[in-house]
């Protein structure tokens, strides 16, 4: 006989409201019915009151954590819908801010994985190296985690020499330690007991299910929007897809140090190949047709549509976010593992429910 | 084991991660966007901070000679800062004190300038 147990929406380990109901069979997982909604603050149609200008921060708060790159993928849509390049300076700090969203999203995860299966000087040691991504975020843009870098055009704010060192300083010294919190994740006998062989998922599947990120790369799927999408930028910078092959909860974890190493890499590249020059094009007039803009986000591929009709006001904006994506998966990774692991399982998937609902 | 050790050493004779908050403040960086000041003196009140403004924070009322910032919705984009043509606005790296009545809207009246006296009519 199964029982069914709610999930959520309020959970120790969910950071946000999300409802899952646990099909339950002797302590293990039979079926899952997951339920959203509880976060939706219809951003999408609040665009229709803000201009194409202003509707750059209101992309940038559908998400707390990558908010830089939700900034750069509607800027970049806006862009391509007036045909304009943007000078060349201007997309280097694009690429730098936003690998700075994700050296900290990926650090606050790894925190909260750890967190999440009771590793808690872990958690406070990733939680501690986010902080010195964050400092420098700070004192580059402004704020800790809106950055606002992003404008239709450019970008807001040029980077000194000042710095520039300081983002040198900041990959030398956060190296060693991520290298370090590696060894705990990769090697630790009870991480590895609690991780490796849980809810796998094969590459076909993983292709199959739709999913983002480093959801489908853990699987063994070498898709990185970085490398295949339109944003040439990344093509010189030295930056080799994270993939494994296992598809489980251990798997995903290595993914996502080894791109903390590679955003490292990309953000010291980024700055040795910058040129000098023009930070910003200005852009006149008001756009008409349509535009479609994908990056890779922390979590995975984000899609941007935007349509305009003419007048200052974009008619459309529509978002597809990576966690909407990886939603699918959840439901065929949570069959079969056992109730205490179903918080583990969840948090692999990196959710982020107020971007997914947005 | 001994890489414990080292790590238990290193922890004790190490100064705390963390600050006594309330009592030990850290300086602001010098880049940080903390709150919009505002200088009326040669605000000629011609709303561009209003329009340019997303979420609505700032009115401005011609009638009334008046400039009201609301803190509580400003989500420090400084696009005002960058659009006043009178260099009225600028960020400063003090964050904004929160909970005080009186900040939840500052209402500067515009003060009225001398106007130049007209030059005589030459005959
Ligand atoms: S602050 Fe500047 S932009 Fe705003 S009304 Fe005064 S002069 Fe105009
Ligand atoms: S900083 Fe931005 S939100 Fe704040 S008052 Fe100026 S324009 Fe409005």
């Amino acid at each position: 006989m199964t029982t069914i147990i709610p999930f959520g929406p309020q959970h120790p380990v969910l950071p946000e409201p999300v409802s899952l109901k646990l099909e339950i069979d002797n302590d293990v997982v039979v079926g899952v019915l997951p339920s959203l909604g509880y976060v939706h603050r219809g951003l999408e149609t609040f665009i229709n009151t803000k201009d194409f200008n202003q509707t750059t921060y209101v992309c940038e708060r559908i998400c707390g954590i990558c908010s830089a790159l939700h900034g750069i993928t509607y800027t970049r849509a806006v862009e391509k819908l007036f045909d304009t390049e943007i000078p060349e300076r201007a997309q280097y700090i694009r690429v730098i801010v936003g690998e700075l969203n994700r050296l900290h999203s990926h650090l606050l995860w790894l925190g909260l994985f750890a967190d999440g299966f009771g590793f808690e000087s872990l958690f406070y040691e990733c939680w501690k190296y986010r902080e010195e991504v964050l400092d420098v975020a700070e004192r580059i843009c402004g704020n800790r985690v809106i950055h606002s870098i992003s404008k239709v055009g450019g970008v807001t704010k040029d980077l000194t020499k000042e710095h520039i060192d300081m983002l040198l300083k900041m990959c030398d010294s956060l190296e060693p330690e991520i290298k370090n919190v590696e060894k705990v994740f990769v090697n630790n006998y009870t991480v590895k007991q609690r991780l490796v062989g849980l809810a796998t998922m094969s590459k076909q599947v993983a292709y199959e299910a739709g999913t983002a990120g480093p959801t489908l790369r853990g699987s063994g799927n070498a898709i990185d929007v970085r490398e295949t999408a339109d944003w040439d930028i990344y093509k010189d910078l030295g930056f080799k897809t994270a993939v494994e092959k296992d598809g489980d909860c251990y798997a995903r974890t290595k993914v996502r140090i080894t791109e903390l190493l590679n955003s490292l890499t990309i953000i010291r590249n980024a700055i040795s190949k910058m040129p000098d020059g023009e930070i910003e094009t200005r852009i006149k007039g008001f756009p008409t047709g349509e535009a479609i803009m994908r990056t890779e986000q922390p979590r995975g591929e984000v899609v941007y549509y935007v349509k305009g009709n003419g007048t200052k006001k974009l008619e459309r904006l529509k978002v597809r976010t990576p966690t909407f994506a990886n939603i699918p998966s959840l439901l065929l990774m949570l069959p079969g593992v056992k109730l205490a692991d179903v918080p583990i399982v969840v948090l692999t998937i990196d959710p982020c429910v107020s971007c997914t609902e947005r | 084991m001994m890489g414990m050790l080292n790590l238990v050493l290193t922890n004790i004779s190490r100064k705390p991660a963390t600050r006594l908050y309330p009592f030990e403040i850290r300086e602001p960086f010098k880049e940080f966007k903390g709150r919009i000041v505002f200088n009326p003196e040669n605000c000629i009140l011609c709303g561009l901070c209003q329009k340019k403004c997303p979420p609505d924070a700032i009115t401005v009322t011609k009638a009334n000679k008046t400039w009201e910032l609301n803190v509580f919705r400003c989500i420090m984009c400084t696009e005002c800062v960058k659009g006043c043509p009178k260099g009225c606005l600028s960020v400063s790296n003090e964050r904004a004190k929160t909970g005080a009545k009186e900040f939840i809207k500052i209402a500067v009246p515009i003060v009225d300038k001398p106007k130049a006296p007209k030059a005589a009519p030459s005959k």
